[in-house]
């Protein structure tokens, strides 16, 4: 019998030179679009670092729009682990924020118990939306990438919904002026706390990301359950053997995706900021958070501690995005780069995905 | 074998050119020598065999042959010219074609599209069709060319991958592994028509395998492979089992197939009687109740079965190739459930389909397909020690790094398990370790009854000799063995009870020392006797 055993080595010098290689190649394609568009690249990347880190105040800016991606990216990763694609954490977050807004002010408690509350029942907001489609999937075996995809357009007419009924969530014609379309304003002893560090506002909501991309991260790699998930997501029939119920547990990965995303609305809603209004909902109250948290996910792959420095990025592109539209340049330029970083950051796993899988294969063909 | 005397072909006219040459052919992967200076002469009018176990280096050899692999050193010649075989486009120029072992068919294809796959330019479906039925009457390889692929047997299946091969009329055939998916009366079959492949044609057949006696009775001349070098050249007529065993593991073996065509079977039957009557009386441990399951298209899966395993006692199941044994492994696994019927674990009624529900009552399992559903390949070889039960290894919900990297190091000491250590990835592993992790996790739960199906399919001589004992070691120690398995001679070695399966329910049974060869042969092929 032979023993001849392929071990993975970590050749970190060869991942490092193609990210290298990557990024830089995107950063030149976002260079010549730049020039290509009537810019000049130079500019464009000062506006972005002054609007990301320099200028004062932006750097805790950067950070408060990183937390609602964080914890957008850190349920997508429990949800992948799990083997299922949600890909609707738009919607997820958006219903989120509205369920925090209704049962913030229904409720109304004393000031920090009901954030607490507001971020819960945003979370649970997010979780039944998602829950919706883990139904759809372990009832009638929809797909989830269909079914969470598609629930996005439903909760954005939901909460538009809501938001034109003053039962639901519109605001009394006193608060909101001649104004159609929004939601009370969450009360000052409501709101998320935002110490001001270095002349910098940092919302809670940062401190919450991370602590919960760390503990998840810990949860997934350490747990029992974490470990049943990977397995549910590696090998389904296995899991079925030993124990992991699919309903069970992928339904409950795909909702705990969900109140992450819902999570991530509420404390966008409570935490306010210069990204994400004036402590109310509403319509397009989620800004892409959900899409770019997804993306968040997809380059941090699968890993909930990497996801932490890519939010601080993408929500840099985000904020600096704000300051490119003075050079001249279409602010929305910014999407493009963001769009040739996401490819240069998944390219080299790809290719390396690509060469492990060709190894493995031929290893397995070699001594079947 | 209706073989004309295969010696005439060479003495008849002037010694004739070979039709395969290699000379001093190496490769090497790494620090690992797959073919290290390989000399071989394959000639018309011969079934040459090359025997070798996992990883001798035959697979590779033919690879390069093929066109799939190309040589580091050395040359190929055909028919006596040096060529390079680029590709498999090559090869096929060159009239080699190969049946490979794992199937390249496409399952939702009918029978004529599979054959025609890789045709360029124009098809013409019924001139396949009527190829195939020329073929099929030439050597009886009888098929029905618009049977869909997916509703077909392994055996046929095999048959349409040689159906595919024969199509181009290659010179030179090469058969991977032939009868690894086949029944016993299949392969007997295959080897008749290959006979007649080489006698009336004079074509040159390479049959690759790690089965003794299918390379002894199958083939004129014998190549043993061992380590990526040629240890060994014999004529199949003056030599036998023992030695080529020897010569093929560099070690002495205990031959079960030889045992059972020597038709010394009965050499343990003395001491599973005795556990027999040590057993008569007590309830059973494994007691399945006329169980019934239907699959998708209503399609009778099992058909009121019923069946008892007792404790210390291994009880075979016997049977062609998809006659609901698959299906019986997966009602065991929690993998199917059952439309009718009831299966007790000792005294506990276990439902069926429920999600770890015959795990968590004692049921142990190997799996036909370890890949399917007895390993995660992308989990670390300790994950996959402790996927059915994480207790011993975690406290509060939080598994304990140390105690299960100690746990594991334990077990793959205990099962000789060759991987780089507990963290290395499942799927680096060779195919026999990775049917080791599978036994050392079954049989660390402690199982009251353990299920084997198909154990050794694709291992190697040593690992079956390592499977069976395990599966002994098993019963001795009280547990109910039941062995699923294709291969009779397996069951004949291994089991003191005999049941045969026919289209999803039991059809017969006896104990081994009255074990009829006839009589299961019939009651395989659906006749009641």
């Amino acid at each position: 019998m032979t023993s001849a055993v392929v071990s993975p080595r970590v050749r970190s010098g060869e991942w490092f030179m193609l990210y290298a290689l990557s990024i830089m190649a995107a950063l030149v394609f976002s260079a010549a679009l730049v020039e290509a568009t009537g810019g000049d690249w130079h500019p464009v990347v000062n506006a972005l670092l002054d609007g990301s880190l320099r200028r004062p105040g932006r750097w805790g800016e950067t950070l408060g729009t990183a937390a609602p991606m964080l914890l957008v990216a850190t349920g997508t990763i429990i949800s992948s682990k799990a083997g299922l694609i949600n890909i609707g954490q738009e919607g997820q977050l958006f219903v989120g924020a509205a369920f925090a807004t209704y049962f913030g002010f229904l409720l109304g408690g004393p000031g920090p118990l009901n954030v607490i509350l507001i971020l819960v029942f945003g979370s649970i907001g997010g979780a039944l939306w998602a829950g919706v489609a883990a139904g759809l999937k372990f009832w009638r075996n929809v797909p989830e990438v269909l079914s969470t995809l598609l629930l996005v357009t439903v909760a954005g007419q939901l909460v538009a919904y809501g938001l034109s009924k003053p039962w639901l969530l519109l605001a009394p014609l006193a608060d909101r002026g001649n104004r159609n379309q929004v939601s009370v304003q969450l009360a000052e002893d409501n709101r998320l706390p935002r110490p001001e560090i270095f002349g910098n506002e940092i919302p809670l909501a940062v401190v919450l990301g991370i602590v919960l991309a760390i503990v998840v991260s810990f949860a997934l790699s350490r747990t029992v359950w974490g470990f049943k998930l990977r397995m549910l997501g590696r090998n389904p029939r296995a899991a079925q053997r030993s124990g992991v119920a699919q309903t069970r547990y992928g339904a409950s990965a795909l909702m705990l995706s969900g109140a992450f995303a819902g999570l991530a609305g509420a404390a966008m809603l409570a935490g306010g900021g210069f990204a994400f209004g004036n402590y109310q909902l509403v319509p397009g109250f989620s800004t892409s958070i959900g899409w770019t948290g997804l993306l968040v996910a997809l380059v941090a792959r699968e890993k909930a501690l990497v996801a932490i420095p890519v939010a601080f990025v993408f929500a840099g592109l985000r904020t600096g995005s704000s300051f490119v539209g003075a050079t001249g340049v279409e602010g929305r330029i910014t999407d493009v780069i963001q769009g040739f970083l996401v490819l240069a950051l998944l390219v080299p796993p790809a290719l390396m995905f690509l060469r492990d899988r060709r190894r493995a294969r031929a290893a397995a063909t070699e001594r079947v | 074998m209706t073989a004309g005397s295969p010696d005439q072909s060479r003495t008849g006219s002037a010694e004739p050119v070979p039709a395969v040459i290699f000379h001093n052919i190496t490769k090497t992967y790494g620090a690992v020598t797959a073919c290290g200076g390989i000399d071989l002469e394959i000639h018309r009018g011969r079934i040459h065999g090359i025997l070798g176990e996992n990883g001798a280096g035959k697979s590779t050899l033919m690879k390069m042959l093929i066109g799939l692999v190309l040589p580091d050193h050395g040359s190929i010649r055909i028919d006596g010219d040096v060529q390079q075989i680029q590709s498999p486009l090559t090869a096929a120029s060159l009239g080699i074609g190969m049946v490979h072992q794992h199937f390249s068919l496409i399952d939702a294809l009918t029978v004529w599209e599979n054959v025609s796959l890789g045709e360029a330019g124009k098809i013409d479906p019924a001139g396949v069709r009527s190829r195939i039925g020329d073929i099929a009457d030439h050597y009886g390889l009888l098929i029905d060319p618009y049977a869909r692929v997916s509703d077909l047997a392994a055996g046929l299946r095999q048959r349409v991958e040689i159906i595919k091969c024969l199509r181009r009329d290659p010179n030179i055939v090469i058969f991977d592994e032939p009868t690894s998916v086949l029944t016993p009366e299949e392969s007997h079959q295959l080897f008749v028509s290959l006979r007649q492949v080489v006698a009336s044609e004079n074509r040159a057949v390479v049959l690759v395998s790690h089965k003794l006696d299918e390379v002894l009775h199958a083939t004129d001349d014998i190549t043993i492979m061992r380590q990526g070098r040629v240890v060994d050249r014999l004529s199949a007529s003056s030599t036998d089992a023992p030695t080529l065993a020897r010569s093929m593991v560099g070690r002495e073996v205990s031959l079960r197939s030889e045992r059972a065509a020597l038709g010394v079977l009965d050499t343990t039957a003395a001491g599973s009687q005795t556990s027999s009557k040590r057993t008569r009386g007590e309830a059973p441990v494994l007691r399945i109740r006329n169980a019934s399951a239907t699959g998708p298209g209503g399609v009778t899966l099992l058909d009121d079965l019923s069946l008892d395993v007792h404790a210390g006692q291994i009880v075979g199941i016997a049977g062609v190739e998809g006659n609901g044994q698959r299906e019986l492994g997966d009602v065991l696994s929690s993998l199917l459930s059952l439309d009718h019927g009831s299966v007790h674990v000792g005294d506990t009624y276990v439902p069926s389909g429920k999600s770890g529900a015959m795990a968590r009552a004692g049921v142990g399992v190997i799996p036909e397909d370890r890949h399917d559903s007895g390993l995660v390949l992308d989990m670390s070889v300790a994950e996959n020690l402790i996927l059915v039960d994480q207790s011993l290894v975690s406290r509060r919900g939080i598994i304990d790094a140390t105690a299960l990297h100690e746990l594991a190091a334990a077990m793959i000491e205990e099962f000789d398990i060759h991987c780089s250590g507990p963290d290395a990835p499942m799927w680096s592993l060779s195919g026999g370790n990775q049917q080791r992790v599978v036994l050392a996790r079954e049989l660390s739960q402690e199982p009251t009854v353990l299920v084997a199906a198909q154990p050794t399919r694709g291992l190697d001589v040593g690992a079956i000799e390592y499977m069976g004992e395990r599966l002994k070691a098993a019963a001795a120690a009280g547990v109910g063995v039941l062995l699923i398995s294709s291969e009779l001679e397996e069951i004949l070695d291994l089991a003191e009870r005999i049941v045969v399966m026919h289209s999803g329910s039991i059809v017969g049974e006896m104990p081994r020392h009255k074990a009829d060869l006839e009589r299961l042969g019939l009651l395989m092929g659906g006749i009641k006797v």
